[in-house]
Formats: C-alpha cells, sequence, structure tokens
C-alpha cells in the first residue's frame, strides 16, 4: 500500500480531544505530496519532520525552528520562511534559550537536534527557560537510546529520565515516522512544552497501517491486542515488541498485548490499569536505562494504584556505558534485544519464581 | 514607536536622587527582612537599573503588554529586590506590599524574578548566564517582525563566565541584532572572592569586541555619563548588539560594603541599618 505522507488522510488519526482536534483537520491548500511510503517500509522521521514543519509554517506563522547545527532535513522550512529560522551553530544551550525568549514574545520555537545534547547540555535551560513559565517549546530530535553507533557520548539514554522529572514537560518516544507529524501537529494547541524522541531518524519503519490506530499525546496505543500479557515499550523498541509477540503467538501459543507508551509523561495509567486488570503481566522493553525510564513510569503506576500484577520485568539498558556496535547488537548484548523480550514475556507468563525480580541492574 | 517614552525630560540629578531612594528603599528592606538580601550586587546596578526604568526604557506600567514596549531581561536574577523597588518606584508595584511580603509565603516577591507570579516582570530567572541568550530569543523576534523597540539585559560580570553567555554573543552578533543592548554590572567581585584574583575577565571589554559587540564603556555610577552612554546608543534597526561594560562598586553608597567580600548578601541589625543609611544620607548630602 502506498500513501502520501503529508495529505491528512495517510496519518494516522487521533481521537479528536479538545487539544488535538486542530491537528487532524489537514491544512488546506495542502502542497502535492512529495514522498511517498509503503506501509511497513522504511521512511525517514526526519524527512516526515521536515514537511511537518514546512506544512505548519504555512498556517502558523508563529512557529519557528531553531537548531544547533543539525540543519540538513529542515532545508524546506529554512527555504520557505528564512525570517522564522535559526542556525546557532554549536550552542545547545543558547539555542534553547533563545527559543524560550521566542516563545515569551509569542511564538512557537522546535529546537530540533540530537537529543544528547539538548537534553543534558542544555538541560538547565529547558528546565528553567521553558518549563518554569511553562512555554510552548517543542524539542524534537535524533539519537535516542543506542543508536547511531556513535559510543556513549552519543547515545540519549537518560533523557527520558531527566524529562520526565521536569515540571510542565509532556515526553514522548516515537518509533513510526508518521506519528512524528502527527504529534507536531497536534503539539501546536498546546501550551506547554514537549518533547519528541525519535532513534536516529535515517531509516525508520512505518509500524502503523495508516489510519488504523488514534494517536493523541497522552494516551497509549494498543498496539496488537492480546490477553496473556502486556509488552510496553516506546520508540524503535514498538517494532521489537511486535515481532516478540508474533514469535510468542508462532512459537509458544502466548497471546501478548503491546502497547505503544509514546506518551510516557504524562503516563496513560487507565490503560496500565486496564492492562494489568485484562492481562496480569507486565513486561517493559525500551532503549533507555532500564531505571528512569517508561519501567519506571509504569511501575509508579502500579504502586500509586496498588494494582496487583503477577508478574513484572524491565528490560533495558543496564548501568554501563554500553560501546560501539549496531543498535539491534547492543540490544542483545545489553539483555533487552528480541531474545531477550521473548525470554521475560515467557518468564512472566510461566509464573516462574523469578517472575518478579527485577532483571536489569539495580540503579 | 508608539510605545510610551516614559520620563523624556527627567534631568540627571532627579535621576541621582531616584537612585538614592532606590537604596534607601533596599536599605529598609533588609533591614525589616529577616533573611539575607543580595545588597552587594543590588547596590552595584542600582544606578544602572534607575537609568533603564527611570529614564531609558519605553515601558508604561499601565499598559503592561504593549508590543512596542522595551523588553528587560535581568539575568543577575540575584538583584531582583532591587529591580522590584526600582520598578515599584516606577508605579509598576507598591513598594509597601514588596516589603511586607518579601520572601513570605504566597509572595510574588522572592530572591529571583518569576513571570508567572509577577506580572510586569518580563521573564522568570536566577540562574546565571540565562539572560543572554533569552534576550536573543526576544530581539530576535523583535528584528524579524520588523520592529523597533529594544531588548535589554543586565549581566553582572561574574556570571559571563558562564559559556552559554558567548554561545549568545556569537548568534547576536551572527544575527545582525542592533536592537539588543546588554549592560554589565562591572564590579569585579565574585561572591567568595575579588573576580580578578581568581578569574581574569580582563582584558574585559575587548573581549566582547572580538565577539563583533559595539562597546560602550562607562562610570556605572555616573548618573550623567550612564544617560549620555544611553542617548548614544545605535538604532535599534542597527546591525550590531551593544555591551554597555559599567564600571561599578559592589556595595556601592554604603562605606562599610563597598569593596567588601561579606557584603555580597546579609541582613541588616538596627545598628546596621543606621550607619547604612547614615552612610547614604552622606553621600547624598555630598552629591
Amino acid at each position: 500500500m502506498t500513501m502520501a505522507i503529508n495529505t491528512a488522510s495517510s496519518v494516522p488519526t487521533n481521537t479528536g480531544s479538545a487539544d488535538s482536534s486542530a491537528a487532524t483537520a489537514g491544512i488546506p491548500g495542502d502542497p502535492e505530496p512529495t514522498t511517498s511510503f509503503t506501509f511497513g517500509e522504511l521512511l525517514s522521521s526526519r524527512t516526515v519532520i521536515g514537511q511537518t514543519l514546512k506544512e505548519l509554517g504555512e498556517t502558523h506563522d508563529n512557529l519557528w525552528v531553531l537548531t544547533p547545527d543539525i540543519g540538513a532535513t529542515l532545508v524546506e522550512f529554512r527555504d520557505t520562511y528564512p525570517d522564522r529560522f535559526v542556525d546557532v551553530g554549536l550552542s545547545e544551550q543558547a539555542c534553547v534559550g533563545i527559543a524560550a525568549g521566542l516563545a515569551n514574545e509569542g511564538n512557537i520555537p522546535v529546537v530540533s537536534g540530537m537529543l544528547p545534547f539538548l537534553s543534558m547540555r542544555a538541560l538547565e535551560q529547558v528546565r528553567s527557560d521553558i518549563c518554569y513559565p511553562n512555554l510552548p517549546v517543542k524539542i524534537v530530535g535524533t539519537h535516542g537510546g543506542l543508536v547511531g553507533n556513535g559510543g556513549s557520548t552519543h547515545y540519549a539514554v537518560e533523557d527520558l529520565g531527566l524529562m520526565t522529572s521536569l515540571v510542565n514537560m509532556t515526553v514522548t518516544s516515537i518509533g513510526d515516522p508518521l506519528m512524528v507529524g502527527e504529534v507536531l501537529r497536534q503539539s501546536m494547541s498546546m501550551t506547554g512544552p514537549l518533547y519528541i524522541r525519535l532513534a536516529v531518524g535515517k531509516k525508520d519503519k512505518v509500524i502503523y497501517e495508516p489510519g488504523s490506530v488514534a494517536v493523541e499525546i497522552g494516551k497509549g496505543i494498543t498496539a496488537r491486542e492480546g490477553t496473556d500479557l502486556t509488552l510496553f515499550a516506546h520508540g524503535e523498541t514498538v517494532s521489537q515488541a511486535l515481532e516478540a509477540a508474533e514469535v510468542l503467538a508462532a512459537e509458544h501459543g502466548i497471546d501478548a498485548r503491546v502497547v505503544d507508551m509514546f506518551t510516557l509523561k504524562p503516563i496513560d495509567a487507565d490503560l496500565i490499569q486496564r492492562c494489568a486488570e485484562e492481562t496480569g503481566r507486565f513486561v517493559v522493553v525500551e532503549d533507555h536505562l532500564a531505571y528512569g525510564g517508561l519501567a519506571s513510569q509504569v511501575s509508579d503506576v502500579i504502586a500509586d494504584r496498588g494494582l496487583r500484577l503477577e508478574g513484572f520485568r524491565r528490560l533495558g539498558i543496564p548501568q554501563v556505558f554500553a560501546g560501539f556496535g549496531e543498535d539491534t547488537e547492543l540490544r542483545d548484548k545489553h539483555g533487552y534485544g528480541l531474545q531477550a523480550t521473548v525470554d521475560a514475556a515467557l518468564a512472566v507468563t510461566e509464573n516462574r519464581p523469578s517472575a518478579c525480580a527485577n532483571q536489569g541492574s539495580a540503579a | 514607536m508608539a510605545a510610551t517614552i516614559i520620563r523624556p525630560e527627567t534631568d540627571v540629578s532627579e535621576l541621582e536622587d531616584l537612585s538614592y531612594d532606590l537604596r534607601e528603599k533596599l536599605l529598609l528592606l533588609c533591614g525589616e527582612y529577616d533573611g539575607s538580601v543580595h545588597i552587594g550586587g543590588d547596590l552595584s546596578c542600582a544606578d544602572i537599573l534607575t537609568l533603564l526604568f527611570q529614564y531609558g526604557m519605553h515601558v508604561d506600567p499601565q499598559d503592561l503588554h504593549n508590543p512596542e514596549r522595551d523588553r528587560f531581561v535581568l539575568s543577575k536574577g540575584h538583584a531582583a529586590v532591587c529591580m522590584y523597588i526600582t520598578m515599584a518606584i516606577r508605579g509598576f508595584f507598591d513598594y509597601r506590599e514588596i516589603v511586607d511580603t518579601y520572601g513570605q509565603l504566597g509572595s510574588a516577591y522572592g530572591m529571583h524574578p518569576c513571570k508567572v507570579q509577577l506580572p510586569g516582570v518580563e521573564v522568570s530567572t536566577g540562574s546565571l548566564g540565562h539572560g543572554l541568550p533569552l534576550a536573543t530569543g526576544m530581539a530576535l523576534h523583535g528584528r524579524r517582525s520588523g520592529m523597533d523597540h529594544r531588548v535589554f539585559t543586565l549581566m553582572g560580570d561574574g556570571e559571563t563566565g558562564e559559556g552559554s553567555v558567548w554561545e549568545a554573543a556569537l548568534a547576536a552578533h551572527s544575527n545582525n541584532l542592533g536592537n539588543l543592548v546588554a549592560f554589565i554590572d562591572r564590579n569585579r567581585q565574585l561572591m567568595t572572592s575579588f573576580s580578578e584574583e581568581r578569574v581574569k575577565l580582563e582584558p574585559y571589554p575587548d573581549k566582547w569586541r572580538a565577539f563583533g559587540w559595539n562597546v560602550i564603556e562607562v562610570d556605572g555610577h555616573d548618573m550623567g555619563a550612564l544617560v549620555a552612554a544611553f542617548d548614544s546608543l545605535p538604532d535599534p534597526d542597527s546591525d550590531t548588539p551593544t555591551v554597555i561594560v559599567c564600571d561599578t562598586v559592589k556595595g556601592k553608597g554604603v562605606d562599610f560594603m563597598e569593596a567588601n567580600l561579606a557584603w555580597h548578601a546579609g541582613s541588616l541589625n538596627d545598628k546596621d541599618l543606621q550607619r547604612a543609611l547614615a552612610a547614604l544620607a552622606d553621600g547624598r548630602k555630598a552629591a
């Protein structure tokens, strides 16, 4: 199936909350689609971002795009709206501070760059200049998790823990490249800050049949129904969790539900509760440190709501600097790859004595 | 330019008087407040803030959101109380309310300014080195929108040790922000040392020149010189950001606080308050 990515009908629809209703209305007078995709094929999130921002720039004349020298895929926006584009060079702190200054003047700034640096080097600017006054600055970036083979200076593996800690910050991690466009559209009506995490963003799998799932910031997506356990994931590990669910079904007769918890904050606690009640067993798999990310968010809901589970496992990066290697190799090496996900699902569903123990290294 | 020009006819001696009023009100608050006040760095920038709020900036306390108003970012956020009081003198806030509630639960007036809690304050600051990037973003908006107001920021010299300051200095120069004006309160003191002993900032104005900025050097306690410097600012639609390096003294106006590391911050007992007020009154008489 081949569809254009920047027509309103080609992106997953949302559920039409008041805040996001404008996002699905489509943009009148959309330019002709220039890129097409096929369900299940690979597509660049960065391309989607570039096209979406250009499109949104047409109807939001206060939309600005800023980057610390990571602007290659923003050329369409830059060339179309040069007065609302800023490349500050290698200055992440100033980039976020300048974005805050622009937001202070009533603009909607999008800061695009590499997340290891935006989430850490500019963390205090994010917290004090954006979150404190609750400004609508969006931080969208690449290299979330052990991707890109850049080594540990270039992996954002603490970012979700840092960002979910910040007051007023909404935190997302997105696997399906088409969802990035949808989340950006929805974010235009948000009053506060937003963090959007991607993997490398050059070749991302289109996970969902366009139009088949509701994308709404703050709501998890049930990517696959199932009754024996729930696999929670975000970003690129959603695809891996879906593969694991196929293996579990085909080889073990286990019916795994897969939830794409692409919004880590605010977390969809009602969905977590429903999954607890309906499946009773959880495995959380994420390309992030095993503590501080989604598993910790889910654990908080379990504790706060007094949910009872028969099994819980968290799969993620243990307390190591991960080293070099391809992302799938690194996931296998550090215990949260496809096979580890299948094994964890088997462990919790078989009610092994060890099933309730934490698998990741203690923080 | 439609924004209100506040006091175009104000003369230098009136401004000097207002600056003494500001210092006096600061000391009285410091005497009443049961906690520490950044009195040293407040006193070093009192003349600069008086220049901005009582003379130079196009702002109107009755019209806080006029898009053509000049903007001010207090980068040295620990001088918040000095800013609150000079704004009160200008008519933004009620001085008595500041003194009566400062630092207390539920008050909008605290150690570092918060725009959400106190309308009239443009940005929330406190952590050092944040003001110039924020002001740069605000100036960028003004420039690209074709507006001709200015964006001012006041930095302490010590905080320009933060790398983010120089990142923004590059960005402001690169984006031709002639509508951006930075004041530096060059009091040469950090919290625990005299800066040149620990951090060699000199040749300080040359550093700004090297970053492409228009540099004005002035005695930060000479109101006539400050006014002249302000009046010599290039047009807001020019292409080069300006920094006004103000040579100042921490604790200025109170002899026992001047250039004294003990008075970065503190509180005043009755005896010290009377001594401080007397020193200030002597200065006013001599002026």
